[in-house]
């Protein structure tokens, strides 16, 4: 009984495993992405952090992977009819946030932008605000799946992260054009600090998406 | 096979086809529009299910030969099936959902229109209450179901995947239940009345399943009703599962689930049975139509989450199509009766004759009828129950309980009971103990039903109807089911309308 019951629903288990999965790598993306800019702060572009680049894309790579076996199961299997478009767009768009850490993080180690002391705390903290951002955007994902009404508790906290990294990305900016940096420096720094505020916008974005999509499914 | 068996066989099928073009989306329309099943995921197992269920269970209709075997001219019972089958075929291409007893009745009204019998207003009552009370009942139970089974899905926290496969699951076997009941219940609508010209003979399938000329009858049936599932259904599917509400995948089953409980609670004479005997209070039996339960269901679920989602415009072609079905069926009748009739020289009704002679008279006196009144029409025979029945009203004014037993106590049935009779009983259908008392009367007629009931009592005590209580209801029902095939067993050509009036001794 127990063998024909695993049977049947197996691939249905299988499919609510390769889902945790990927909501894992974007997860573990995130917390690596942290480490990384910490690291590169702290110690250069050398060393650990071309190690943690490595573990970054592999991590990217294993999202990208699952995320298409996700996408290609859903399909065949014809499962979730009415909401099928609904979970492949928000793979697609943590998957995208997945991407974006590793782009950011990517481009700090190629370029090196001189971090100096008075603005590597707020670099950190805004970092650490950002992939809250991202970690709540997935917690709130993995509630979709299983416990509806406790979607809100998450965007909520997306909401409030994303709103610290735009006040410590504004602090920051005043303070780097209110330095004696030259111009070129001023600008390479405004690039970075935008560009990690474009990871918190963009997994509000995904909050905003995830927001629709669980009032579509409470109907 | 006779030509004319073919012909009239082929309405039979026609109406077969119809009702799987309309009923399957009852049991698989809102699976369907909701995409958690194919279409021809669900045509399969519909087809399967019809063809087990007219086979296997279906075979007790050929008893009650449905509700078309109380026409008794094959020619107008062939009209009555076309009648209806005409009118659900409309319904189907306009996609509306309608309800193919309703379709049935209709045409039958429509021949007793015709042939001046009486119509029963017991069925025209059914029909308009089902209006009612149908939709009421699905809405009210697919609210509370879906009520319930939201609550129980945000405390169990079940995984979106695994809903998905509950769900699927749950569709597909409430499917295969309905498709089921679908065959059973309907088969003897659409064969019942070939039965006694069946032109097959048993066979035996590998030395372990025979198939009697009834079964293979109703093969042929559920196959003419698998044909419409695949060929005319997804229509009538789409508007059952989205055209009035967009129902999601758990609505979907809410929806299948709660016409399924209308169904029972409503109509199950065992469930009454059972609680009646257990000394609790019962359910009143009202008439209920699949069509109506499903969509009251969805309306109760749209209603639910605001009715803002309500297509009232669709609802309203619903509903008006749950009204044209009977009054066109019978109408549609009429017209070819009478063509049929008059242009192609068919029998399309026998003549049924009522006659209160003294016999009937003292059977009712018994009773405790008042037999004032009665004495003019006696010893009369009248053609037609409406005629009759206008006579008898123009003599004496009765209750209509009263009257109505008047009219049936004086319907003239003449019955011989036979030895080749006798070996035509179903034995499976008849207790032992009942056919000894059957065989005891060989040689002996009777010219009333209640004369044979009253034969049979007196020699088997198996044959007593039980005091009307609750309890008994079901036993009672089964037992004049029995009564009624036996009589249409031994059943004789009606007497001679010049004959002088019977002298019948009891």
């Amino acid at each position: 009984m127990k063998t024909s019951k695993l049977a049947l629903f197996s691939k249905t288990k299988t499919m609510e495993g390769l889902i945790d999965d990927f909501l894992d790598q974007v997860s573990n993306g995130g917390m690596k992405f942290e480490q990384g800019i910490a690291t590169y702060i702290d110690s250069g572009a050398e060393g650990h952090c071309k190690d943690l680049v490595l573990q970054l894309r592999r991590i990217e790579g294993e999202g990208n992977r699952l995320r298409r076996t996700i996408e290609v199961q859903l399909h065949t299997e014809m499962l979730i009819p009415d909401l099928r478009g609904d979970v492949l767009s928000l793979m697609e768009d943590l998957n995208h946030l997945l991407g974006l850490a590793e782009d950011i993080f990517l481009a700090v180690t190629v370029e090196c932008p001189a971090v100096e002391e008075p603005y590597q705390a707020d670099f950190k903290l805004m970092t650490s605000h950002a992939v809250k951002t991202l970690e709540a955007a997935v917690l709130g994902a993995r509630a979709f799946f299983r416990n509806l009404s406790a979607v809100h508790d998450h965007l909520n906290k997306v909401g409030f992260h994303e709103e610290e990294v735009d006040q410590i990305a504004t602090r920051l900016k005043r303070a780097i054009f209110a330095s004696d940096l030259g111009l070129a420096d001023k600008m390479h720094l405004r690039y970075f600090v935008d560009k990690i505020d474009s990871l918190a916008d963009e997994a509000e974005d995904v909050g905003d998406w995830l927001a629709i999509y669980s009032i579509k499914r409470s109907m | 096979m006779e030509i004319t068996l073919l012909i009239f066989l082929s309405s039979g099928l026609f109406l077969g086809w119809s009702l799987g073009a309309n009923d399957a989306s009852n049991v698989f329309g809102t699976a369907v529009a909701s995409r958690m099943i194919k279409f021809t995921t669900a045509a399969i197992i519909c087809s399967v299910f019809v063809v087990l269920g007219a086979v296997i269970s279906g075979a007790g209709a050929a008893h009650g030969l449905g509700k078309l075997g109380q026409l008794n001219a094959l020619g107008g019972a062939f009209m009555a099936a076309l009648s209806a089958a005409l009118t659900v075929y409309a319904m189907t291409r306009a996609s509306l959902p309608v309800s193919t007893t309703q379709a049935v009745v209709g045409a039958i009204i429509g021949w007793n229109w015709f042939s001046g019998s009486i119509t029963d207003t017991a069925a025209l009552t059914k029909i308009l209450a089902t209006w009612v009370a149908c939709p009421l009942l699905g809405a009210l139970f697919g609210a509370v179901i879906y009520k319930t089974m939201t609550y129980v899905i945000d405390r169990t926290r079940v995984h979106v995947l695994s809903l998905d496969s509950y769900t699927r699951l749950g569709l597909i076997l409430a499917g295969a239940f309905g498709s089921y009941s679908l065959g059973a219940n309907n088969i003897g609508n659409v064969m019942g009345v070939f039965v006694p010209s069946s032109p097959f003979t048993e066979v035996s399938i590998g030395g372990w399943v025979t198939l009697t000329s009834v079964q293979q009858l109703f093969f042929f049936g559920a196959l003419a009703i698998c044909v419409g599932v695949f060929t005319y259904s997804k229509r009538v599917m789409m508007t059952v599962g989205s055209g009035v509400v967009p129902l999601n995948p758990v609505g979907a089953w809410v929806v299948v689930i709660s016409h399924s409980i209308v169904l029972f609670l409503f109509s199950s004479l065992t469930l009454e049975h059972f609680l009646a005997s257990k000394g609790l209070p019962t359910i009143p039996l009202i008439p209920v139509s699949s069509s109506q339960a499903v969509i009251g269901a969805v309306i109760g679920i749209g209603l639910l989450k605001g009715g803002k989602a309500i297509r009232w415009r669709a609802l309203g072609s619903i509903a008006s199509g749950w009204v044209t079905t009977p009054i066109v069926a019978s109408l549609i009748c009429f017209v070819m009766l009478f063509v049929l009739q008059n242009v192609f020289n068919q029998v399309v009704y026998h003549k049924v004759y009522y006659e209160l002679s003294e016999p009937a008279i003292a059977y009712l006196r018994e009773g405790g009828m008042p037999p004032a009144g009665l004495a003019s029409v006696a010893g009369e025979r009248i053609e037609g129950g409406v005629a009759f029945r206008d006579r008898l009203r123009a003599q004496t004014e009765l209750p209509r309980a009263l009257e109505d037993k008047v009219i049936e106590t004086a319907r003239l049935f003449p019955m011989r009971i036979t030895q080749e009779g006798v070996a035509q009983v179903d034995a499976a259908y008849i207790a032992p103990a009942q056919l000894e008392a059957v065989k005891a009367l060989i040689g002996k007629t009777f010219h009333y039903r209640w004369q044979l009931q009253e034969a049979l009592a007196a020699l088997e005590p198996e044959w007593k109807l039980l005091p009307n209580t609750k309890v008994n209801k079901s036993l009672n029902k089964h037992l004049k089911e029995q009564l009624e095939y036996i009589c249409s067993v031994f059943h004789v050509e009606q007497a001679d309308p010049e004959a002088p009036p019977m002298s019948i001794r009891r």
